[in-house]
């Protein structure tokens, strides 16, 4: 009983962040139709900022942590006037190759500008983590599930009680009704690759203690969070949080009680069946063409 | 002036062979260039700077010895994007040019298996770090490698972990690729030729985020001590860190990855008390400490493996190809194989038939993040 609860707690930890990234994916799919395959970058260069500013720099942690989360929000509106902008008419082909040379283009700088050694970045706590009877909880993956929960509320709110939100809704919805309507769909898109760079920044802080801070941190997460979106229903937030967990928890039971080697296997394995028994996901609305 | 036909065709003649005069005298004196495949981008990075600045110390020292054969040696790179598509592209790129007179390959052995048939195509001598016992049993010719292989380390850890520290039931821990089987099957031989038994198996894929479904299995096993093959620096310090937080604390005895600055940095103290075997240590001979003296001065991470290697594959190939006098590639190749006795950072070189140099390992633990020598185990089988 003690293992399957570390393997829980140990699954929902690693879900969690999946569903944080998976986020940043579903809320521009929504906003613009387009996948941003630079979302894992968010987490990783959000992750070489804090290492900048709280171990080079030895700055406070909370300080750097706003600072960091500052860079990744400029990111954001930049990435969106310089990847998203110029293509926002053109099919959604351009805009994917777009986000893919931009995620090279991350990647490549990052690592000629601070060089190719893993780095070290603490947690939020001193202490490493609590025993709680047979379960060992990790304060960094306990954070990780706290702040997923705490976004997933805030996000909830936002969208649901907020006029900002509800015209971001709309905006992802229909943009062409939303500009009838007078809400400014380029200032709504703006806003949601800022939070979207905000959210990934997150994730990649939250996990840089727990799986260090390297070039390709980014792109592993990534594509187990694509998957997690998929998962759950591509452009269905409630999707992608469950979706990031229970690929999460799948992935550890899954190499716990049937194969280690075939850890990553088993997040695939879902996601084949996903999109061959059910395609629009869990939580997806199925869509069909009228004859 | 008159032009006699004589004197016509000898002009011509002249004209017609100056070039080829004039490409071979600058053929002379041209750079002497060896190709280097190693990793710029990609998750082993860092280590394609270490193996880059080892390389870059020893040509330094050729060059400033004269260089050879009247010739200065330079290096040209290319990225293997730590994959094996990367580093067959890379290998590809410098094999066609035609003045590279020799290589240095991968220290990991799924990318010079990868390599192989490129190799054996260009038919010119390859250096490599990869310690799967069967890269140089391939057939392959122009292999040579400048690490012990997997069978001497896993015999050295099982020697250890069984005989030194008294420990019989062991947990395998090892990546799934070309390195991490070969080392667990390397392992799991020696431990039985030992008398000790493995009670656990744990294969694990590369890049791996998280290791708490092996470290339980470990825990269940009621293994008294760990023999790791681990392939990258992150899933090593991964796995010691919820090793220790999961309360397991049992011995053990790894590869040389666990010895390396990166690892070491990553990890902490979560690998403090830990033993391994490694290729290159600071205190296991003077030709080690020069080593280290050479390469604290251009760098102020410590020297490990990654740097040793190409340190000692620039020395010996630069050595063979002096004493061949050409460059030949045949010629190179057998001057590699009659290198006996060559003291390097890494060992003394005494190459077998099938282009192994080093046939012994260091034994080295870690004192609260310093990396102390124990003793050398050279084996003459």
């Amino acid at each position: 009983m003690g293992n399957v609860l570390q393997l829980l707690f140990t699954g929902l930890g690693i879900g969690a962040v999946y569903a944080l990234v998976a986020l940043g994916f579903v809320l521009i799919f929504r906003a613009t139709s387009v996948v941003n395959f630079a979302q894992g970058e968010f987490s990783m260069v959000a992750a070489y900022l804090m290492v900048v500013f709280a171990v080079d720099l030895g700055w406070p942690y909370w300080l750097s942590f706003l600072l960091a989360i500052g860079g990744m929000a400029l990111l954001g509106a930049i990435f969106n006037l310089g990847v998203y902008y110029p293509l926002r008419n053109r099919s959604f082909l351009p805009v994917i190759i777009s986000t893919i040379g931009a995620s090279i283009f991350l990647s490549n700088t990052v690592l000629a500008l601070y060089g190719p050694q893993p780095q070290v970045l603490p947690g939020w706590f001193d202490a490493p983590g609590v025993q709680l009877g047979p379960v060992y909880l990790d304060s960094q993956y306990l954070l990780i599930i706290a702040v997923t929960i705490v976004l997933v509320a805030f996000q909830y709110w936002f969208f649901e009680h907020t006029l900002l939100g509800k015209k971001l809704q709309a905006t992802s919805q229909d943009k062409e009704m939303a500009a009838l309507l007078g809400i400014p769909v380029a200032t709504m898109i703006m806003i949601t690759f800022v939070y979207s760079a905000v959210l990934g920044g997150i994730a990649g802080i939250l996990v840089a203690p727990v799986l260090f801070v390297s070039i390709q941190m980014g792109s592993t997460i990534a594509l187990k969070a694509f998957a997690a979106t998929i998962i759950g229903g591509f452009g269905d937030v409630a999707g992608a949080i469950i979706g990031g967990l229970a690929l999460g928890i799948i992935e550890t039971f899954g190499a716990a009680y049937i194969s280690v080697p075939f850890k990553d296997a088993f997040a695939f394995l879902v996601l084949i069946l996903f999109l061959a028994f059910r395609p629009q996901g869990l939580f997806g609305e199925r869509v069909a063409e009228k004859a | 002036m008159n032009f006699t036909r004589r004197s016509v065709t000898a002009g011509l003649g002249f004209s017609m062979a100056m070039p080829a005069i004039l490409r071979r005298a600058r053929g002379q004196s041209a750079p002497l260039r060896i190709g280097m495949v190693l990793p710029v981008t990609g998750p082993a990075a860092d280590s394609g700077k270490y193996a880059l600045t080892g390389a870059k110390i020893a040509l330094d020292r050729v060059n400033k010895a004269g260089g050879i054969l009247s010739r200065q040696v330079e290096l040209a790179t290319e990225d293997d994007q730590t994959t094996n598509p990367g580093a067959v592209l890379a290998f590809s790129k410098l094999a066609a040019q035609p003045d590279i007179v020799a290589f240095l390959g991968s220290i990991r052995s799924t990318q010079n298996h990868a390599m192989a048939p490129d190799i054996l195509k260009t038919a010119k001598p390859v250096c490599f770090g990869g310690t799967d016992p069967t890269l140089t049993k391939l057939g392959n010719p122009w292999l040579f490698r400048f690490r012990p292989n997997d069978s001497y380390s896993g015999r050295v850890i099982a020697s250890y972990g069984a005989e030194t520290l008294g420990k019989k039931s062991w947990a395998v821990v090892h990546s799934t690729d070309a390195f991490g089987t070969g080392g667990s099957k390397a392992l799991t031989e020696a431990l039985g030729k030992a008398g000790a038994n493995v009670a656990i198996d744990q294969g694990y894929p590369n890049q791996s985020q998280d290791f708490t479904p092996v470290v339980l299995a470990i825990k269940s096993s009621g293994a008294e001590i760990i023999g790791s093959y681990f392939t990258f620096d992150n899933d090593l310090a991964i796995f010691a860190r919820q090793l220790r937080q999961l309360g397991v604390t049992i011995p053990w005895v790894g590869s040389a990855s666990i010895v390396v600055a990166g690892a070491v940095k990553l990890a902490g103290p979560a690998l403090y008390g830990t033993y391994g075997v490694a290729d290159y240590a600071v205190d296991s001979s003077p030709e080690a400490k020069e080593f280290a003296r050479l390469y604290g001065a251009v760098s102020n991470i410590p020297p490990d493996n990654y740097g040793s290697w190409t340190y000692d594959a620039i020395g010996v190939l630069c050595a063979a190809i002096a004493k061949a006098g050409d460059t030949d590639p045949d010629k190179i190749r057998a001057a590699i194989l009659s290198t006996k006795g060559y003291k390097g950072a890494e060992g003394e070189y005494n190459f077998d038939q099938f282009g192994d140099g080093l046939h012994g390992y260091n034994i080295v633990r870690n004192e609260k993040g310093s990396i102390v020598f124990d003793k050398h185990i050279e084996f003459t089988d």
